[in-house]
């Protein structure tokens, strides 16, 4: 069936139209204009914007950990009302079916899980497979697995640990990988408390850099689209900035994404010791094009943590709120699990809001940032929409700091900037952007061929408001969403790479498991059969 | 022959799956129990009781709910079994019956062998509040601290006060044999408490995560709970996503709400709240807690478990007739098992499905 969406603003980086067009697509897929062809069906979408379904690259939606917040926490998320016809479970808040929902109503077609823990795969699938509508991809994390650790400290070959992180990252389903506070985790079982970037981990001698360096090397080498996802030391503590500008320098040119940087900017003016120190951070992206970052934008209400950096949230326990909170010590990474609330009126709370915007808008390519609030750690997703409007108007931002303590507008320049996001900068940061950064050439666009996921926005005084309910949305041609309801479920699909090895790493992985544990490493197979049609994989191709 | 009945007397799987249909949709509150099932049963389950805003509960919520009240009310410290085996130098064993809870944990713990992350090290193994002659593990001194079921949480009490340097009212022989033992929690490295909360309750497991809380200000010290029988973790963790809640969640007014007292099983079938019970139980048959009430009752389990009363339709063991999804205790995920005995019995989620492929068009969807 062939659909028009007739006389909207194409808003479409990827292919350079910023104005009026119609976009026709066809099973499922965009088409050019066809000739002599009416339309099978109609959209008259004049006055609206219309761009591609976004994607969040870095949305902590699924998984162990998620599964214990929202265990731990069940007075932060009471329904409050009934679902519609169609659609099971859409309004049970914090479930999967309703962050597929929300994710739809605000035009978002893609996320990414970034944490699973190679042990916990099938159950992060598991859940995946649970979120309706949206397509679904993750990433795998490693950097304080033993297998790992034990391979840096014999030295062994740049080969081995590529066929070790290509067959983790197959066997785990995902788009890659993620490292979290490399070596932080093991560090903190043999009890340390603080952990940087040259710190050793005890045992197997091995230093924070050594290991995001053969991570970031071997990601390269198997031809993983996505750069290293990097989660670096010290988060969250004043004077951190230090930590985020040498790792920059310890990239040494080669791609890499830093993850929820907000949380890096930091530094120690000011009579509290925490001020913002995000423009010395964007000007140092600025001048690394190898570097891309998502920056984890604060928004104020209450939250959890949730995080694979086990160090970190354990050092965050005490100021919990409410107090209480789960330590994991896993596997390999584990996590955390710490409930927080944002406040206006707390200095240092407004100190990380206004370093968040500071990041996006001084960083001046975005296609070198990315939006998130790492959700929830920043802020749940659904403050989005407040997001993109406090980047799009510098009188919403000047009327939201005239709510912040006197003394935090000091210690951030955020007062001093000017900058609006336009559409098309909208655009490029949550759909061109994220396609490229994933490898995905199927999506972030409106170009011929690109799935239609599609996502129509009715412009209105309140950005928040037509960037929170879509007018349409279309899921692989379909329409999902009219007037910000969904109307009906889809199922998305899992996106994943498989990049190439040596098969021989197999049988030492399996001598390794039957040695460590006594059990045959099949126990942790995320095999199809198990996701019973729930989860369907999609391949994004590798580099080589 | 047919692997269902109705009051004991052999009918058809197509009688039975229509007349399944009949009793849960005729009902006004009808609840979904027992789920003693793999994941994708407990997720057919769990949609089932919301399209019939009905509730759903699990055989034994008791267990998993004693550890999730700690949880939700203070929070907790864990590890898996696999990290306790290859690190801890201590492991702290609390309460009865362990070996029964979990067969396989000395197996899987291997406390006879010297660690191996962080270095090698010889374990130490504390047991408190063993049953007499349980303290025994091949290969392994054990040292004891005996506290009778009545005794153990005064004698865990009494420990945590003594980690804490706290005074206690004991005599000298047993202050000082508490002592040592906290002394040895202390300088343990990554020390590993394991209990079961089958045979434990809500404010035992909290006084021990209170202990391990203390513990962590100068060492690292941790938990691995021992989960409840009929997959009780695996639908925990299905029913969490699913619908934000543990089981004891109700979907009466369209939207799930949870509360412990009002959607047990039990209660809601005494009381006459629910009004027809849909009751699963597939690893064992277990029959319902329930006694002399009488309910429109349709029960899926193995075969041979069919109640005198009401329908019985036969469903496979998960995991041994049939490829089943479930939280695996030996590594604290969730696990494919591989059918040992493939047998031509539909799974729970079949079962269900085709329960309400019978359901009258009228019944949103």
């Amino acid at each position: 069936m062939l659909i028009r969406l007739r006389g909207g603003h194409v808003v479409d980086p990827a292919t350079g139209v910023d104005g009026v067009a119609d976009v026709y697509f066809e099973d499922g897929r965009i088409v050019a204009p066809p000739q002599g062809r009416e339309p099978d069906e109609d959209y008259d979408v004049s006055g609206h914007i219309v761009m591609a379904g976004a994607i969040d690259i870095h949305s902590h939606i699924a998984g162990g950990n998620v599964n214990s917040a929202r265990l731990l926490l069940p007075e932060m998320h009471r329904s409050i009302r009934a679902r519609l016809d169609g659609t099971p479970l859409a309004t049970a808040k914090w479930s999967t079916f309703e962050t597929g929902r929300l994710y739809a109503q605000m035009g978002f077609t893609t996320v990414v899980e970034p944490a699973v823990a190679p042990h916990h795969a099938l159950h992060s699938h598991l859940e995946l497979g649970d979120v309706p509508i949206i397509d679904k991809g993750a990433l795998t994390v490693l950097g304080n697995d033993d297998f790992l650790l034990a391979a840096l400290r014999e030295r062994e070959s740049e080969t081995a640990i590529a066929d070790y992180v290509a067959q983790t990252v197959e066997a785990t389903g995902t788009l890659g990988l993620k490292c979290i506070n490399p070596g932080g985790a093991d560090a903190f079982k043999q009890n340390m408390r603080a952990f940087g970037l040259d710190e050793i981990v005890p045992f197997y001698g091995v230093t924070s850099r050594q290991i995001f360096k053969s991570l970031q090397k071997a990601t390269q080498t198997v031809g993983i689209p996505h750069p290293l996802h990097l989660h670096m030391n010290n988060l969250g503590i004043a004077g951190n900035i230090d930590t985020a500008l040498a790792t920059i320098d310890a990239a040494e040119g080669l791609p890499m994404h830093l993850a929820h940087v907000q949380f890096y900017a930091y530094g120690l003016e000011g009579k509290n010791a925490f001020s913002s120190a995000a423009p010395a951070l964007a000007a140092k992206i600025n001048a690394n094009k190898n570097i891309t970052v998502d920056v984890g934008a604060v928004m104020f209400g209450d939250t959890v943590t949730i995080s694979s950096d086990v160090l970190r949230q354990f050092n965050s326990l005490s100021g919990a709120i409410p107090k209480k909170g789960v330590i994991f010590d896993g596997d390999a990474n584990g996590g955390g699990v710490v409930p927080y609330a944002y406040r206006i009126s707390n200095y240092y709370n407004a100190i990380q809001w206004a370093a968040g915007l500071e990041l996006f808008l001084l960083i001046e390519d975005p296609l070198q940032v990315f939006f998130t609030t790492d959700h929830p750690n920043g802020g749940p997703f659904t403050t989005y929409p407040e997001l993109f409007a406090l980047l799009m108007s510098a009188e919403l931002r000047a009327q939201w700091m005239e709510r912040l303590p006197a003394d935090v507008l000091e210690m951030t320049s955020l007062p001093s900037i000017k900058r609006e996001y336009t559409l098309h900068e909208i655009a490029l940061m949550s759909r061109a952007g994220p396609a490229r950064l994933y490898g995905f050439t199927d999506r972030g666009r409106l170009g011929e061929g690109a799935v239609a996921d599609i996502a129509v926005y009715k412009p209105q005084k309140d950005k928040a408001g037509m960037f929170r309910n879509a007018a349409y949305v279309f899921k692989d041609g379909e329409n999902v969403v009219r007037d910000g309801v969904v109307t009906r479920y889809t199922k998305g699909k899992t996106l994943r790479v498989r990049p190439g090895y040596d098969r021989a790493i197999e049988k030492r992985l399996d001598a390794y498991y039957d040695e460590l544990y006594g059990l045959s490493r099949s126990i942790f197979d995320v095999p199809e059969a198990a996701l019973a049609g729930r989860s369907v994989y999609a391949e994004v191709a590798c580099r080589n | 022959m047919s692997n269902a009945t109705l009051d004991g007397k052999s009918i058809s799987s197509e009688d039975a799956y229509e007349k399944a249909a009949e009793i849960l949709q005729a009902a006004n509150f009808p609840l979904v129990a027992g789920l003693g099932a793999d994941v994708a049963g407990a997720q057919a389950a769990i949609l089932l009781a919301e399209r019939l805003r009905g509730a759903f509960d699990h055989l034994a919520s008791r267990d998993s709910l004693a550890d999730l009240e700690v949880v939700r009310s203070a929070g907790i410290f864990v590890t898996t079994p696999n990290e306790a085996r290859v690190r801890a130098d201590l492991v702290l064993l609390v309460g009865p019956g362990l070996t029964g809870y979990w067969p396989a944990i000395f197996d899987r713990l291997a406390l006879d062998k010297e660690t191996v992350h962080g270095g090698k090290t010889k374990r130490r193994v504390l047991w408190v509040g063993a049953k007499r002659g349980e303290a025994k593990i091949e290969g392994v001194e054990v040292e004891t601290i005996p506290a009778t079921e009545a005794e153990l949480p005064g004698v865990l009490a009494a420990l945590r006060a003594r980690v804490g340097g706290r005074p206690v009212t004991l005599p000298a022989a047993a202050a000082k044999k508490l002592d040592a033992a906290a002394e040895a929690l202390k300088s343990a490295r990554f020390g590993v408490a394991v209990w079961s909360a089958a045979g434990l309750d809500s404010l035992m497991v909290e006084m021990l995560q209170g202990m391990i809380t203390e513990l962590n200000a100068t060492t690292r010290f941790t938990g691995v709970p021992i989960g409840g029988r009929g997959n009780a973790t695996g639908v925990l963790q299905t029913s969490a996503w699913m619908t934000g809640f543990p089981p004891r969640t109700g979907f009466g007014r369209g939207y799930p709400e949870h509360d412990t007292w009002r959607f047990e099983a039990s209660r809601l079938v005494e009381s006459g709240e629910a009004d027809a019970a849909l009751w699963i139980s597939a690893y064992s048959g277990e029959a319902p807690p329930w006694e002399d009430v009488d309910i429109p009752l349709i029960t899926l389990g193995p075969p041979g478990s069919a109640p005198k009363h009401g329908l019985f339709i036969a469903v496979g063991k998960p995991g041994e007739n049939y490829d089943a999804v479930e939280f695996a205790q030996e590594t604290s995920s969730m696990v494919l098992r591989r059918a040992s005995a493939p047998a031509g019995l539909p799974t729970v989620a079949e079962a269900i499905a085709a329960i309400s492929a019978k359901f009258s068009e009228d019944l949103p969807c």
